[in-house]
């Protein structure tokens, strides 16, 4: 609770700050505000304790997916440098509102109550709305924001609608009593679960609910993009298992089937569509709804080791995203471009940036010795228990075509020519965020117990 | 299958209110469109202003200032309905009650220097 | 010994990766050289101890640390050393260190000197890693890692965009095959509840022959992508683009022989299920026979060794699958030697030839390249299966006990011995003898290469020589040391095989099924020698009529009129038949049909995406009531 408070507290101050013009300190103190938040929620690990007549539970899980999207914020934050001043002069704007969002984040993979999960949801989900938009000139950010905006709203009615409906059904927001009266009204109960299934799964942008993800990552300000792949997608899918793990497991048998569709259309589409694009933006976009679809097979197969393998998939995805994104806004500033092509000989005029996207792009491809292979195994080893070995030789398929696409950039950054030569000059704290994702990336990829065992 | 089957009687009347609502929806609107009769005239096209001569286009532009002040408005007048639970209940919720409630509304005085500090109540 | 030094044999390689892969750009190329060959030769110092200390000691398991551990998954980092690892280090850091030295002259100026060093260090590590580790999912690491290398090192020239394309082939290739792989390995878990090799084994035989069947098929389209095997072999003669050092240390002596590899790691799964052993006996020895009758009218000359080498791994497959596993592993070691030598030695004449292939440019080198000339002559003869060459004990010993299974495959697999040792001494003469085709420029720039080329050709002639006496069969009143020395690892299999059926051929048996093979082996060469040395006949160029030469040795030898006829010519549209529809339409057509097969969807879906917010409202609330439907209706 107390890391919420430093969060929202540290908001106000940066933006105060940058009422009074002290646009030197608003890094520092959000930086420091969140290392506070994440101290403050290192200190209750274990503890376990409720809020308001269990409106949060920090347990175990909640803190260790507050800890991930915080510490996901703070390397987004190092990146971000002078990033925004170049795109609005409301640099403090930037701040606080992922720092708003990001507390939205915290309630939503701490919430015990669904009313909080609403709340959660909306506090991120505007925070966003308006981070995709603030790109005030740029028609394409606007459309984004407005995209966004329009069918975001569309979800949370459905959503509301799904918790309505399980209240009425249940006569209880928690989500423990809802579990204990899941067959009292079978009809809305059931009702309400695929509404908030549906709800849910739009937020973290499965098929067919995805098609705001590419319009809007591409729309959105680069850095504002990673934030919605990274912390967004995270806190969407700790709040999904955390709500169907703990309030639907005695029903799984209306949602699985649906889900499985979902998750073979998510992959499908995710993956040979990021195949085919030019764009590296765009193609990182669609393959972020492929990854949503790995990690949906977490979820559909709810077991034991579910929470698990979603928290090591979310750090894995979320630093080697980090680390690509950060390379991607480092060759559009100098080139003036993401396509493809802007990649071209990337590794003879920076064999830095080169080797993070390699190894970024080989992490999200699922390559051994790195984290992205610990995250896929683990959701497979999630569907293995569950004997759902069709589902594996599908994933396994689209992460093979994954590896084609991840590895188009690569061939392009070793194995052509580029027109110009001049290396990209970075600052210390984007070289230190780069190089300590690659580290963390590398070292989960040969000691992966680090965290397997935290849940 | 197994979820009609479930459906309970006293559901029934609700059943029969939404057809009946839909229905009537429908068949007046069927019978106005097929029974009465039609007569286009430039008149009678236009849109209706209490029999005044239409000037100009509805659809013309109004600064957005104006969205701005009414959204903020909007903002600040919701919020106030937070205080009428509060007063309510003022005795029982005690000391905690009230310094719960000054902090939201600290939280919402620094919004509105905020707001007032950026200038967005400024007209001109 | 072995526990404190093991984990070094494989760490040494990728110090050497980092340092030239970090500083590829500044590193003096003498340093670069240095380092890519010491650190290997480090690993294969190290290899020698360990195979002392194994030989004298038994097999050990090295546990580093604990890896990964969900639930009841524990997947140690941890190393076995046995028998066939010691072996498979020995072959890896061995030739891997002379192809290093090699290299240093060969690469010499190459602009990408440090990167192809740092690659090659890559592959040695990843290669080290798949051989020394204790389960499977650390093989699979190194065989992803392999795989990872050989692409970049055949795209290592990635300014030919048909370079590029044979890189990407073999990518994509070999991911179908680690398709099945992975899915052999989740099976295998949730069949024995672990994946190292010491909790699998054990218990293989207390699961159903159905599962042991899907497993092992399903490891072996793995290994059939990695080791090109049809049908999914095309990617290998493609992958030549990649610098020659490349092709004999990767396409020939090593990771091509990881799917050989895997099954022998596997033989007691494999000889538990009859079907599977049958799958990879036919398709070795179909993949034999066709690649041989391909090989026959290249004119490249790395492609006919590309060619050969399919048809080689072919051969290993065969024996494996007829459970002459040690056989098969034999001929893993002694492939090595010579088709590392003849490689190299390829790549030594393609080095004095100012990088042309073509056979038909060539001719009479032998004055020129006296070193590579002699070196190669041992290659050719060693892979004819010439005793007391090294190819003839390990090729014999896969054709015996093919003979003790079926007289018909060890007919058909001297039939491919037979086209092997025609192909390889039609390449040898058209290369080295005769008069020079090539153009005067290249006449006057022949010469033999330095010394950093020629003493590996050497050390690897001598060994492709003397290799084989290590496994001299017992009907030559030899000791197979090399099966005795691997018999813990494939004693339970061969057991079981015993078991089974057929008894041991009796010696006399032996001699005969020798003598027939090496007689039909030398009048194949003879043969080989009239067409191209006393008749010099050139294959003729695509579109060039047939030369005079050729007219005038049709009216001198009518025998020759009715070889050609009968013989010759059927197998020569034959082998045309083969390489134009089955390996160029049909097989790349599949595989190229994948590819498009993914773009046309791509193209499809993409135009979902319509940019309309409508649109995209109107696809959720079909999804909406799709889901609803379906929930609430069905």
């Amino acid at each position: 609770m107390s890391s919420i408070i430093i969060i929202a507290i540290t908001a106000i101050v940066v933006l105060y700050l940058g009422l009074y013009k002290v646009k030197s300190a608003l890094l520092p103190v959000s930086v420091l505000g969140l290392l506070g938040a994440a101290a403050s929620l290192v200190c209750v690990w274990d503890k376990n304790i409720s809020y308001f007549n269990d409106m949060l539970v920090f347990n175990n899980y909640a803190i260790a997916f507050s800890i991930l999207l915080i510490a996901t914020t703070i390397l987004i934050f190092l990146l971000s440098g002078n990033y925004f001043e170049k795109i609005s002069s409301n640099v403090a704007e930037y701040y606080t509102i992922l720092l708003f969002a990001l507390s939205g984040g915290v309630v939503m993979v701490s919430f015990q109550n669904m009313s909080m999960l609403f709340i959660g949801i909306e506090i991120l989900s505007v925070s966003m709305y308006i981070m995709a938009g603030i790109k005030k000139t740029d028609s394409a950010s606007n459309e984004a924001a407005l995209k966004y905006f329009l069918m975001g709203s569309f979800a949370t009615g459905i959503l509301l609608f799904g918790i309505a409906l399980i209240y009425g059904a249940t006569g209880s927001f928690n989500l423990v009593q809802i579990a204990g009266k899941a067959s009292e009204q079978p009809l809305l109960f059931y009702a309400g679960v695929i509404f908030m299934l549906i709800a849910m799964t739009f937020k973290v942008g499965v098929a067919p609910f995805h098609f705001w993800t590419p319009d809007v990552y591409q729309g959105a300000p680069t850095l504002v993009s990673s934030f919605m792949s990274t912390v967004v997608k995270t806190a969407g899918f700790a709040a999904f298992l955390r709500l169907f793990g703990s309030a639907f497991t005695s029903v799984p048998a209306i949602w699985t089937v649906t889900l499985v569709v979902m998750v073979v259309l998510t992959l499908l589409i995710g993956n040979i569509t990021a195949a085919f694009q030019q764009n590296v933006k765009r193609m990182l976009a669609y393959s972020s709804i492929s990854h949503a679809g790995y990690m949906l097979i977490a979820i559909l197969l709810l077991g034991q080791a579910s929470p698990n393998a979603i928290l090591i998939y979310s750090v894995a995805y979320s630093i080697a995203s980090v680390a690509s994104f950060g390379v991607m806004v480092a060759v559009k500033e100098q080139k003036g471009s993401d396509d493809l092509s802007a990649f071209n000989g990337l590794g003879r005029t920076n064999p830095v940036l080169a080797f993070v996207m390699t190894v970024a792009l080989c992490s999200l491809g699922g390559i051994p010795l790195t984290a992205g292979f610990f995250g896929k195994f683990y959701i497979f080893g999630v569907a293995i228990a569950a004997n759902y070995t069709w589902l594996i030789a599908i994933a396994v398929l689209m992460a093979a075509v994954g590896i084609y696409y991840y590895f188009k950039v690569i061939i392009a950054m070793y194995l052509r020519e580029s027109e110009n030569s001049e290396s990209i000059q970075l600052s210390l704290a984007y070289k230190f965020v780069l190089i300590f994702c690659i580290m963390i990336t590398i070292l989960l990829g040969i000691a992966p117990a680090l965290i397997t065992n935290i849940l | 299958m197994l979820l009609l089957e479930q459906l309970p009687v006293n559901y029934a009347p609700v059943a029969f209110q939404f057809f009946v609502a839909v229905g009537f929806v429908v068949v007046t609107m069927l019978a106005t469109h097929l029974i009465g009769p039609k007569r286009k005239t430039s008149d009678k096209l236009t849109p209706f202003e209490s029999g005044v001569e239409v000037q100009g286009n509805a659809r013309h532009p109004m600064s957005v200032k104006y969205f701005l002040v009414a959204i903020l408005f909007v903002l600040f007048d919701v919020e106030v309905i937070f205080m009428y639970p509060w007063a309510v209940n003022f005795r029982e919720l005690g000391i905690l009650g009230m310094l719960e409630m000054f902090t939201f509304m600290i939280f919402l005085l620094l919004g509105f220097i905020y707001i007032i500090k950026k200038g967005a109540l400024n007209w001109e | 010994m072995t526990e404190q030094l093991a984990w070094l044999i494989p760490v040494l390689p990728l110090i050497g990766f980092l340092i030239n892969g970090l500083g590829y750009k500044k590193n003096p190329k003498g340093l670069v050289g240095l380092v890519g060959c010491a650190t290997v030769l480090g690993s294969f110092i190290l290899s020698i101890l360990v195979f002392f200390d194994i030989k004298a000691n038994g097999a050990k398991t090295i546990d580093l640390y604990e890896w990964i551990s969900v639930g009841t998954l524990k997947i140690p980092f941890s190393f076995l050393i046995d028998q066939l690892t010691s072996i498979m280090l020995l072959i890896i850091t061995g030739v891997g260190f002379l192809i290093h030295v090699y290299s240093t002259g060969y690469m010499h100026d190459d602009e990408g000197y440090g990167k192809y060093f740092a690659y090659l260090n890559l592959f040695v590590f990843f290669m080290l890693l798949l051989v020394l580790g204790s389960n499977y999912v650390i093989m699979f690491i190194g065989w992803e890692g392999v795989g990872l290398c050989s692409y970049l090192l055949i795209g290592f020239w990635f300014k030919k965009t048909e370079y590029a394309n044979a890189a990407k082939k073999a990518f994509v290739m070999n991911r179908i095959g680690d398709l099945g792989f992975l899915i052999g390995i989740f099976m295998l878990f949730s069949t024995f509840g672990s994946i190292s090799y010491a909790d699998i084994f054990p218990q293989a035989q207390t699961a159903s022959t159905a599962v042991l069947t899907t497993i092992t098929l399903l490891l072996f389209v793995g290994a059939m992508g990695k080791s090109a095997q049809l049908p999914l072999y095309t990617w290998l003669p493609d992958a030549m683009a990649g610098p020659t050092p490349v092709s004999a240390l990767i396409h020939a002596a090593t990771m091509v022989t990881a799917g050989i590899y895997m099954i022998a790691r596997s033989n007691i799964l494999y000889v538990l299920s009859p079907i599977s052993m049958a799958v990879v006996a036919g398709i070795g020895l179909a993949t034999a026979i066709f690649a041989a009758v391909i090989a026959l009218t290249q004119n490249d000359i790395k492609k006919v060794l590309a060619y050969s080498t399919v048809s080689q791994l072919g051969y290993m497959f065969l024996g494996l699958g007829v459970g002459a596993f040690t056989g098969a592993f034999f001929h893993v070691m002694t492939h090595a030697f010579f088709k590392a030598l003849l490689f190299l030695g390829a790549g030594s004449v393609i080095h004095a030839m100012g990088g042309e292939q073509d056979m038909r440019q060539m001719g009479g080198l032998k004055k020129h390249l006296p070193i590579t000339w002699f070196t190669m002559l041992m290659g050719t003869l060693a892979i004819a299966g010439i005793p007391p060459f090294s190819g003839f004990f390990s090729k014999d010993e896969i054709l015996a006990h093919a003979f003790e299974v079926s007289p018909t495959i060890w007919a058909i697999g001297v039939g491919g011995a037979l086209l092997t040792a025609f192909y390889m001494f039609r390449m040898f003469f058209l290369t080295f003898n005769g008069k020079f085709r090539g153009t005067e420029e290249q006449h006057h720039h022949l010469h033999e290469s330095p010394a950093s080329m020629t003493i590996p050709l050497i050390v690897l002639a001598v060994l492709s020589v003397f290799g084989g006496f290590v496994g001299v069969p017992e009907a030559l009143h030899g000791s197979h040391l090399l099966n005795e020395y691997l018999s813990p690892v494939f004693g339970q299999s061969t057991q079981i095989l015993n078991a089974a059926h057929h008894g041991h051929l009796s010696h006399e048996t032996e001699y005969a099924l020798m003598g027939a093979s090496v007689l039909g082996v030398l009048i194949s060469i003879f043969y080989a020698y009239t067409v191209y040395v006393r008749k010099e006949v050139v294959p003729a160029a695509e579109t060039a009529p047939r030369s005079g030469l050729e007219k005038a040795s049709y009216n001198k030898f009518y025998i020759d009129e009715i070889y050609n006829a009968v013989f010759t010519r059927p197998l020569d549209s034959l082998s045309q038949l083969f390489y134009r529809i089955l390996d160029k339409s049909i097989i790349d057509g599949v595989v190229n049909g994948f590819g498009q097969l993914t773009q046309w969807s791509a193209d499809k879906f993409r135009r979902i995406q319509t940019g309309y917010i409508g649109n995209y409202l109107f696809m959720m609330v079909v999804g909406i009531i799709l889901i609803l439907v379906f929930n609430f209706l069905f």
